[in-house]
């Protein structure tokens, strides 16, 4: 077995065993890690592997989260059925915006998925019938044999945990190998046949449906939904998360996760207003000091151009 | 009008092929037939029209007027990846190639896509069409950098792998943009000899721009010369050499670039 | 009507945007921060100012200079280090100014809202059409032509807006030539930051001064500057224009839709053009 793979099997191991040893509240920051986890690690299908950096993948995360809330407060479903509503609405979502959006590249694409984004805020925001509009949704609670932290702790982590295998085949997979010739070398890519848009629109469903799947867990989780689960800023989260990790390998968003989310405990409960100014700080000085980022430090060569640590 | 049933013949055949740009008409109605088999370099000087050609024929610019047909369809206007399913294979002026990938990986997924497999997401990738690519990179001489970043590759490597990527598609024409570009004189022979060698044994129609007249005396067996976008001549090696305005359209080149 | 001054605010801040991008290629999204701390500067100005009729006036000039400075800052201090780097990089690093700025802008003035009141000279309105019109929106108005006409003289009658033409076209060029481009960008910058401040004030009476303005016009000038194209003067002033109407008009007609609409055209625009209308095409 390899080495990485063997901590991969301690990790799994510590994980299930966390609630026999940790009080509920780190099992439920746990269970924000893995949900963090797994938007990153959709995002990071499209910006590590694809080459494409979406600067609206909140849309798709606020789609799952309120498709799924709604259907269990307005239509009765229940949890377990409603949940698979989440990545369907967000992927048909991520389609309908994605035809528009890999028509462009770089900032206009950027720029694009931004607005997209922006649009799904308002009009989540906007239409208050249907969607408690800034009041949000509330009592947006898992059935009773779910409820406990550390029962939906482990119904999170199954199902994170099979979202990244499939993730992970996906990366792996012929697929993987195109999206990866697309982000290297889009017109040799279409010199061997691959039309580009056609599979970064499918890269955009794939990404955006596990986007919405997070969402719909963390809807869940919380309690509770507001608009604001679509607003910029929380496009913002996977973004860092992936850089913070490491965008040009599988696990570097989880491990951002790991990392993103103790840091954001640590300082919000001392200065809960200081947070997005210590966020924004950390991704400026980043950007500016460690051009390697984070994971630079450990090696040492370019961190945007170094070569992919998993294949 | 070439009559349709001749130019089933023919691999490559562009009728009146004309582009402007920004005022400039660079391709000024090219007539150009290629014959299967054929090892056709087309060349003039500086400025006469063989990129602008090229991508014209590659579908990575749009004409302005002309049809191109390829093994007797008509394929004006086509993608460049629907080009490549037809049988058209490609390299650039600018050595391209998936740089962060290993040169296995990059004729790997040449091969994927050309099985049309690369919707597949959910066998793993790394075996297949391993043993296809290298191969592959075996034919072209690059066995031993199979694992290796292509992009820390020398340039020279680099061009025979975009050719083993271009190879992979299986086509039935090749349109190689300056192969030779930035190679020292024994590598061009070369890398040439190694083209001219694999058209032979595949049957493999070449198209090929070229400055180095060298190489190009020395492997083409038809001469198209481009002269301010339209065709000056075109023939055998040895017409060509001897024709007179194609002297006269050389003078003043610098000797055996 | 109100259109045409919504149209107006965002004219200033899109052209600003498309400004900077014209020259040093930097989209900046920390854009509608710059515009929300003029609004913000232009609170306190008119608290601590004495309450005379001059004062919203030297307010109204003092703020976007305050906002010119902050970008002048940002740009000497930040991007200057930056401009080498991946475009991409430099917009995560504006869309983390965006958070630093806001909380900043939130430490400084506090969670609530805040309020401009209009100068007692535009307090009223004036009928216009038998409708009333109110008058500040006349200043707005009458200041379109005024500033619009102002940035045609600067880009094309001064050599200080040839340079920046210049810039925007060949920037190499301009430096071989002995043009200290540092410092031209740190002035094309803070004249941008200044546009989008000067919006801001303008805009403070008319709006509620709130946290969270700078997002709300950070995505509707990113619909100008696409539809109008990056870069492109002329096509902000008349994207401004259209979008501010088609918000107004939006927002009387279907009011939950008007946005919907404002996406529909920009979808559309970018299918067709993606440049934008008068943009030119990504290199």
């Amino acid at each position: 077995m390899t080495s990485s793979a063997r901590a991969l099997v301690v990790l799994a191991v510590a994980l299930a065993l966390a609630p026999l040893a940790l009080p509920p509240f780190f099992l439920q920051l746990l269970t924000e890690i893995a949900i963090v986890g797994l938007f990153a690690t959709a995002f990071n299908l499209l910006m590590g592997f694809g080459g494409m950096v979406s600067f609206g993948h909140a849309a798709y995360f606020a789609l799952g989260a309120y498709a799924a809330a709604l259907l269990v407060k307005r239509a009765g479903i229940p949890m377990l059925l409603a949940l698979p509503a989440a990545p369907l609405v967000a992927a048909v979502g991520a389609l309908l915006f994605g035809v528009f959006i890999v028509r462009l590249t770089h900032t206009y694409f950027a720029m694009l998925s931004l607005a997209f984004a922006q649009i799904v805020f308002t009009i989540i925001f906007k239409w208050k019938s249907l969607t408690g509009g800034d009041d949000g949704l509330l009592d947006v609670w898992p059935p009773a044999a779910l409820k406990s932290p550390a029962a939906y702790y482990y119904f999170t982590l199954a199902t994170v945990a099979l979202s990244l295998v499939a993730l992970h085949a996906v990366s792996e997979s012929p697929f993987g190998y195109a999206l990866k010739s697309v982000r290297e070398n889009p017109r040799r890519a279409r010199f061997i046949g691959i039309n580009v848009r056609r599979l970064q629109l499918c890269a955009f469903v794939i990404s955006g449906a596990f986007s919405g799947l997070a969402g719909g867990l963390f809807a869940f989780y919380n309690g509770s939904i507001f608009p604001d689960f679509a607003y910029f800023t929380k496009s913002f989260e996977p973004l860092v998360v992936a850089l913070l990790g490491g965008a040009q390998s599988f696990f570097g968003p989880v491990a951002g996760a790991f990392a993103f989310k103790i840091l954001e405990w640590l300082i919000s409960r001392q200065w809960p207003v200081y947070w997005p100014l210590f966020l924004g700080t950390i991704v400026v000085l980043v950007i500016v000091a460690l051009p390697q980022g984070f994971v630079g430090l450990a090696g040492g060569r370019t961190w945007w151009t170094r070569v992919t640590g998993k294949t | 009008m070439v009559d349709p049933s001749d130019r089933q013949d023919l691999v490559l055949q562009t009728i009146g092929l004309r582009k402007h740009f920004g005022g400039v008409l660079a391709v000024n109605g090219v007539n150009l037939s290629v014959p299967p088999g054929d090892l056709r370099a087309i060349i003039g000087p500086n400025g006469a029209g063989k990129t602008t050609l090229f991508n014209l024929l590659t579908g990575d610019l749009a004409r302005d007027s002309g049809r191109i047909y390829f093994a007797g369809a008509e394929v004006s206007g086509l993608s460049p990846d629907r080009l490549c399913r037809q049988g058209m294979g490609r390299t650039f002026q600018i050595t391209s190639i998936f740089r962060r990938l290993t040169a296995l990986e990059n004729v790997q997924t040449a091969f994927l896509s050309h099985h049309r497999r690369h919707y597949d997401i959910l066998t793993p990738a790394r075996r297949l069409y391993r043993d296809d690519a290298f191969a592959l990179l075996e034919r072209v001489g690059l066995h031993e950098q199979a694992r290796k970043p292509s992009g820390n590759l020398p340039h020279g490597d680099q061009r025979r792998l975009e050719l083993a990527i271009a190879l992979a598609g299986c086509p039935r024409l090749l349109l190689l943009d300056e192969p030779t570009a930035g190679m020292a004189p024994r590598e061009r022979h070369e890398i040439m000899a190694l083209v001219a060698r694999i058209a032979g044994d595949t049957g493999l129609t070449v198209v090929f721009t070229e400055h180095d007249m060298d190489v190009v005396f020395a492997v083409a067996r038809g001469i198209t010369v481009l002269h301010q976008g339209a065709v000056l001549t075109e023939g055998s090696p040895d017409a060509v050499r001897g024709n007179p305005d194609v002297q006269r359209v050389y003078l003043g080149q610098p000797a055996g670039r | 009507m109100s259109g045409l001054s919504v149209g107006m605010f965002l004219f200033l801040v899109s052209v600003g945007m498309s400004l900077i991008f014209g020259v040093t290629r930097i989209v900046n999204l920390a854009h509608g921060s710059f515009y929300m701390v003029g609004a913000y500067l232009m609170v306190t100005l008119v608290e601590i100012l004495p309450d005379r009729p001059w004062a919203f006036w030297v307010a109204l000039l003092v703020a976007p200079l305050g906002v010119a400075l902050l970008g002048a800052v940002i740009e000497v201090g930040l991007l200057r280090l930056i401009y080498h780097r991946d475009p991409l990089m430099q917009l995560i690093l504006t869309f983390g100014l965006i958070l630093v700025i806001s909380t900043l802008v939130l430490l400084a003035w506090g969670p609530d809202n805040k309020s401009v009141s209009r100068p007692d000279a535009l307090a009223g309105s004036i009928p216009i059409f038998g409708q009333p019109f109110p008058s500040y929106y006349l200043l707005v108005l009458g200041l379109a032509p005024v500033v619009a006409v102002g940035l045609w003289l600067i880009f094309y009658r001064t050599r200080w807006g040839m340079l920046i033409r210049a810039a925007t076209v060949d920037r190499e060029m301009l430096g071989a030539l002995g043009v200290n481009v540092s410092a031209l960008y740190t002035q094309v910058f803070a004249f941008g930051s200044w546009l989008a401040g000067l919006g801001g004030a303008l805009a403070a009476p008319t709006i509620a001064v709130a946290l969270g303005m700078d997002g709300d016009v950070l995505t509707t000038a990113f619909v100008v500057v696409v539809i109008g194209g990056l870069g492109s003067f002329a096509g902000s002033f008349i994207s401004a224009l259209l979008v501010g109407l088609l918000q107004s008009f939006g927002i009387l007609i279907f009011p939950a839709v008007s946005i919907v609409l404002l996406f529909a055209i920009m979808a559309v625009v970018l299918v067709v053009r993606p440049w934008g209308l008068l943009g030119r095409p990504e290199q």
